[in-house]
C-alpha cells in the first residue's frame, strides 16, 4: 500500500501533462477514423469523376454524360485548371473527362473525335475508363448500322443496361467492421506512446537516485517492489484501456456489441499488459526525462509503421512485414484483421487468435524477468 | 567579438544533444518509417490483375463467348490483361477460395451468368462490369442484326450475322480516347516534403535556445551578457546565424537523405529546391525567435510551442494525411496560406507537380514575409531593453 501510495502521489503531480497527452491522443485517434473514411484505404464500388463538357448537353453527349452520371461519383469542381489538376493529385477524382466542343455532331457524322481523358491508374478510375469506354464503343457499333440519333442513343441505353446477377456470400457487416479493426489497430500507437511516455515519467521519481537508495537498503524485497510498481502502473494502464474501450462504444456502437466486439477489447486487453511490461523495463533502462521523449516516439512510431497500424497490412513490402514479426505490434494488428473477418466462432476459427495472444504472453514474461534482472544488476552497482 | 560568439554559439548547439536528435536524427528516422511504410502503397493501389474462379460446368463449357473472352482477358502475355482466374470445378471448391481471401469473386453460369463475391468493392465492381460487358456485346450483336435482316429481307441470316461480326470486329474505339494523364502523380511524396517543412521549422528550438542565453530574464548566462559592455545587437546576430548554420547542416543531411537513399521525387529544379529549403528554415528560425522573444516562461514550455505549431502546421498540410492538406485547401485556404508548413510542402508539390512556377513563388514570398514579420515584432521587443533589477 505504501508504493501504492507514493505512486498515486506522483500521479497527481503531472496530471496535466497526464490528461494532456491522453487527450491529444484520443483526439488523433477519432480523427484518424474519420479521416479514414475518405482517405486511401477506402475502397469505393464507384469512381469519382468529374466531366468538364465543351458541347453543348444535348443528344449523345447528354446520354453519355448521363450514363457515367448514373455510375459513378460525379464531383463538381471549379472550371480552374490548377484546381483540377489538385484535385487528381490528391485523389479527390479518379477520372477526368474532357469532351470536345462539337462532340455530338463529329461523332455522329463518324469523324471519331476525341474525349480527353486523365486519371489516376488505380482501381476506381479503371472503373470509370471501361464505362466511357463501353458507351463509345456501343454507341459506336450502332451508329455503323443506324443513322437516326434517337434511335442510336435508344439502343446504346438498352444495352447497356445489363445487370449481372450478384451474390454477396458473407453476412457479416464489412464496412463496420473494417472500421472497428481501423480503429483498434490505431489503439497500437495511443496505447504504446500514452503507457510508455506516462509509465516512464513516473518511473523516473522511484529511480531517483536518493529515492532509489533509500529503497534499496529497506527491507522490501526488489521483486515485491517491482511487482507492487507493476501493478500501481498496470491500474494506469487499465483506465487508458477502459478509456479507449468507452470511446469506441460511443464510436462504433453497433459492432461493438458483439461477440466480434467482445474480442476486439479482449485483444486489446491483452495488447495493453503487453504495452505495460514494455513500458516498466524502459522505465527501468533510463532515467533520463529528455530520452524518454525521444524513446516514445522512435519505439511508438515505428512500430506502428512498421506493424501496419497506420497503413493497412496487406500495403506493407514483404521484407517490412517479415521484420513486424518480432514486435509484439504485429500479433495484435493480425488478430485484430482475424477478428474482423470472423464468420463464426468456435475453437477451430478461433485457435489463430488465441496463438497471437499466447505469443503476446511470451513477450510479457520475457519483458518482466528482464526488467527484474536490470533491477537487481543495478541494484548491486548502486 | 562577433566571430568569437558565433563560433561558441555553434559549440554550444552541438552540444546539446537533445537538440541535435531532435533536429538532425528524428526526422531521418521518420523517414525511414515513412519509406518503409509507403514505399508499397502506390505499387498495391494502381491496377493489376484481379484473382477471381470460374466453375467449368456443362454450359461453361459450351458458351464459347466466356470461355474466349476470359482466356484472354486472364492471358499472361496480354497487356491489358484483368483477371487471374482459377478454374474449378464445384461451388465448394470457390466458397473456400472466397473464405480465405484467394479470390475476389467466382463465377458460375447456369441459365445467366452469376457472380459471387464476399463484400462490396471496386474490384468485385470491376468483375462485374466485365461479365456485363460480356453479356452487352452478345447483346449488341443480336440487335444489329435484328436491324440488317429487318432492312433486307431476303439475304441469308447466316451471312448478317457474319457481316456484322466482320464489322464490329474491324471498329476501334482506341483513337476515341486520349490519355493526358500526367506521370507525376505520387501522392506519398507529400509526406517527405511534410516531413522537410517539419525539419526546417523544429530548427525554431535551436533559435529559440540560442537566443535565450541571451536574455536576462531567461538564464544567468543572458544576465552576465546584458551587463556586459559588447553590442547585443551583434550579439543576437551571431546567435542566429550559429542557429542557422547549425539547421541547415541538419536540413542538407535530411535533403541528402531523402533524395540519394530513399529516392524521392523533388522535381528538377535542384536550385530552386534549395532556394526553398533556405527560406524554409528562416522561417523556422523567425518562429523560434518569435516565440524566444514574446512568451515569458521557461525553456521547456518555449519548445512545447514551438512543437506544438510546428505539429499543428504538418498535420494541417498533410503529414497524418495527405487529404488533409487539400481539405483545408479546398475548404479554409486561408489557413494554409499563414501556415509555414503548408506554405513550405506545397512549395515542393508545385515543383514537383506544375510546369510554371507562379505558384512556387507565390509561396516562397509568402515565407519571407511571414519570417519577416516575426522577426520585425522580436526585434521590436528586444529593442532597448533593459532591467533595474531582476
Amino acid at each position: 500500500m505504501t508504493v501504492f501510495k507514493a505512486y498515486i502521489k506522483v500521479l497527481l503531480k503531472s496530471k496535466f501533462t497526464i490528461l494532456l497527452y491522453t487527450v491529444m491522443l484520443v483526439v488523433f485517434g477519432i480523427l484518424n477514423m474519420q479521416m479514414n473514411d475518405t482517405g486511401m484505404n477506402y475502397t469505393s464500388s464507384k469512381a469519382d469523376v468529374l466531366i468538364i463538357n465543351d458541347d453543348e448537353n444535348k443528344g449523345v453527349t447528354k446520354s453519355l454524360i448521363d450514363y457515367i452520371s448514373s455510375n459513378s461519383n460525379i464531383i463538381e469542381i471549379e472550371n480552374d485548371k490548377e484546381k483540377i489538376s489538385d484535385a487528381l493529385f490528391y485523389r479527390d477524382v479518379n477520372f477526368i473527362i474532357n469532351i470536345p466542343k462539337n462532340f455530338r455532331t463529329d461523332f455522329l457524322e463518324g469523324k471519331n473525335p476525341q474525349i480527353e481523358i486523365q486519371r489516376t491508374n488505380d482501381y476506381p478510375s479503371y472503373l470509370a475508363y471501361n464505362l466511357l469506354s463501353k458507351y463509345i464503343e456501343t454507341a459506336g457499333y450502332y451508329l455503323e448500322f443506324i443513322n437516326d440519333e434517337n434511335q442510336i442513343i435508344k439502343n446504346t441505353e438498352e444495352t447497356l443496361k445489363t445487370n449481372t446477377n450478384v451474390e454477396i456470400s458473407s453476412k457479416l457487416d464489412n464496412d463496420g467492421l473494417s472500421k472497428a479493426k481501423t480503429f483498434f489497430n490505431f489503439s497500437n500507437y495511443t496505447m504504446l506512446s500514452g503507457c510508455i511516455f506516462i509509465i516512464c515519467l513516473l518511473m523516473t521519481v522511484f529511480n531517483n537516485e536518493k529515492i532509489s537508495k533509500r529503497t534499496i537498503i529497506s527491507s522490501t524485497n526488489y521483486k515485491a517492489l517491482n511487482r507492487k510498481l507493476m501493478i500501481s502502473n498496470g491500474l494506469f494502464a487499465i483506465t487508458l484501456w477502459l478509456i479507449y474501450v468507452i470511446l469506441s462504444f460511443i464510436i462504433l456502437r453497433k459492432q461493438m456489441l458483439s461477440f466480434h466486439g467482445l474480442l476486439y477489447i479482449i485483444n486489446l486487453f491483452v495488447f495493453t499488459l503487453t504495452t505495460l511490461s514494455i513500458s516498466f523495463l524502459l522505465g527501468k533502462i533510463t532515467n533520463n526525462k529528455e530520452a524518454i521523449n525521444g524513446m516514445v516516439n522512435v519505439i511508438a512510431l515505428g512500430s506502428s509503421f512498421l506493424c501496419g497500424s497506420f497503413v493497412p497490412i496487406e500495403y506493407l513490402p514483404k521484407f517490412v512485414v517479415n521484420i513486424a514479426h518480432l514486435l509484439p505490434s504485429y500479433w495484435f494488428i493480425i488478430s485484430n484483421g482475424k477478428i474482423s473477418t470472423l464468420e463464426s466462432f468456435n475453437f477451430e476459427t478461433l485457435k489463430p487468435i488465441l496463438f497471437n495472444m499466447t505469443i503476446l504472453i511470451i513477450f510479457i514474461i520475457i519483458f518482466t524477468i528482464i526488467s527484474n534482472i536490470i533491477t537487481k544488476y543495478k541494484r548491486k552497482i548502486a | 567579438m562577433f566571430t568569437h560568439n558565433l563560433k561558441y554559439s555553434l559549440k554550444i548547439l552541438f552540444k546539446n544533444k537533445t537538440l541535435i536528435f531532435w533536429t538532425f536524427a528524428f526526422p531521418i528516422i521518420l523517414g525511414v518509417f515513412f519509406y518503409l511504410a509507403f514505399s508499397n502503397i502506390e505499387k498495391t493501389e494502381t491496377f493489376s490483375s484481379i484473382p477471381i474462379a470460374v466453375i467449368e460446368n456443362d454450359t461453361w463449357n459450351n458458351s464459347l463467348t466466356y470461355k474466349e473472352t476470359i482466356k484472354v482477358l486472364s492471358d499472361k502475355n496480354n497487356e491489358d490483361r484483368i483477371f487471374k482466374t482459377t478454374y474449378i470445378k464445384t461451388e465448394k471448391e470457390g466458397q473456400k477460395l472466397l473464405n480465405e481471401d484467394n479470390i475476389v469473386g467466382y463465377l458460375i453460369i447456369d441459365d445467366t451468368p452469376k457472380i459471387i463475391i464476399k463484400k462490396n468493392g471496386t474490384s468485385e465492381t470491376i468483375f462485374k462490369q466485365v461479365i456485363d460487358e460480356i453479356q452487352e456485346k452478345e447483346k449488341t450483336i443480336e440487335n444489329l442484326v435484328q436491324i440488317e435482316i429487318s432492312k433486307n429481307k431476303e439475304e441469308n441470316i447466316e451471312m448478317i450475322y457474319n457481316q456484322v461480326i466482320t464489322k464490329v470486329m474491324n471498329l476501334s474505339i482506341e483513337e476515341n480516347i486520349k490519355d493526358v494523364s500526367s506521370s507525376k502523380l505520387s501522392y506519398v511524396v507529400i509526406e517527405y516534403y511534410t516531413l522537410i517543412a517539419m525539419s526546417c521549422l523544429y530548427s525554431g528550438t535551436l533559435a529559440m535556445c540560442m537566443v535565450n542565453k541571451c536574455l536576462a530574464n531567461m538564464s544567468s548566462n543572458g544576465k552576465r551578457v546584458s551587463v556586459s559592455s559588447i553590442s547585443k545587437g551583434k550579439l543576437i546576430l551571431g546567435s542566429l546565424i550559429s542557429s542557422y548554420i547549425a539547421a541547415i547542416i541538419g536540413l542538407a543531411l535530411l535533403l541528402i537523405f531523402t533524395t540519394l537513399i530513399l529516392k524521392v521525387d523533388f522535381g528538377s529544379h535542384f536550385a530552386l529546391i534549395i532556394l526553398l529549403s533556405l527560406v524554409g528554415t528562416l522561417s523556422g528560425l523567425s518562429l523560434g525567435t518569435f516565440t524566444s522573444v514574446i512568451c515569458k516562461s521557461n525553456e521547456n514550455t518555449k519548445i512545447g510551442i514551438i512543437i506544438a505549431i510546428t505539429m499543428l502546421g504538418c498535420f494541417l498540410s498533410g503529414m497524418m494525411g495527405i487529404t488533409m492538406k487539400y481539405i483545408i485547401d479546398k475548404n479554409v485556404p486561408i489557413i494554409n496560406k499563414i501556415n509555414p508548413a503548408s506554405m513550405i510542402t506545397d512549395g515542393f508539390y508545385s515543383l514537383y507537380y506544375y510546369e510554371g512556377l507562379e505558384r512556387y513563388i507565390f509561396n516562397i514570398i509568402s515565407l519571407l514575409i511571414f519570417s519577416f514579420i516575426l522577426l520585425f515584432i522580436s526585434y521590436l521587443n528586444l529593442r532597448r531593453q533593459s532591467y533595474d533589477s531582476i
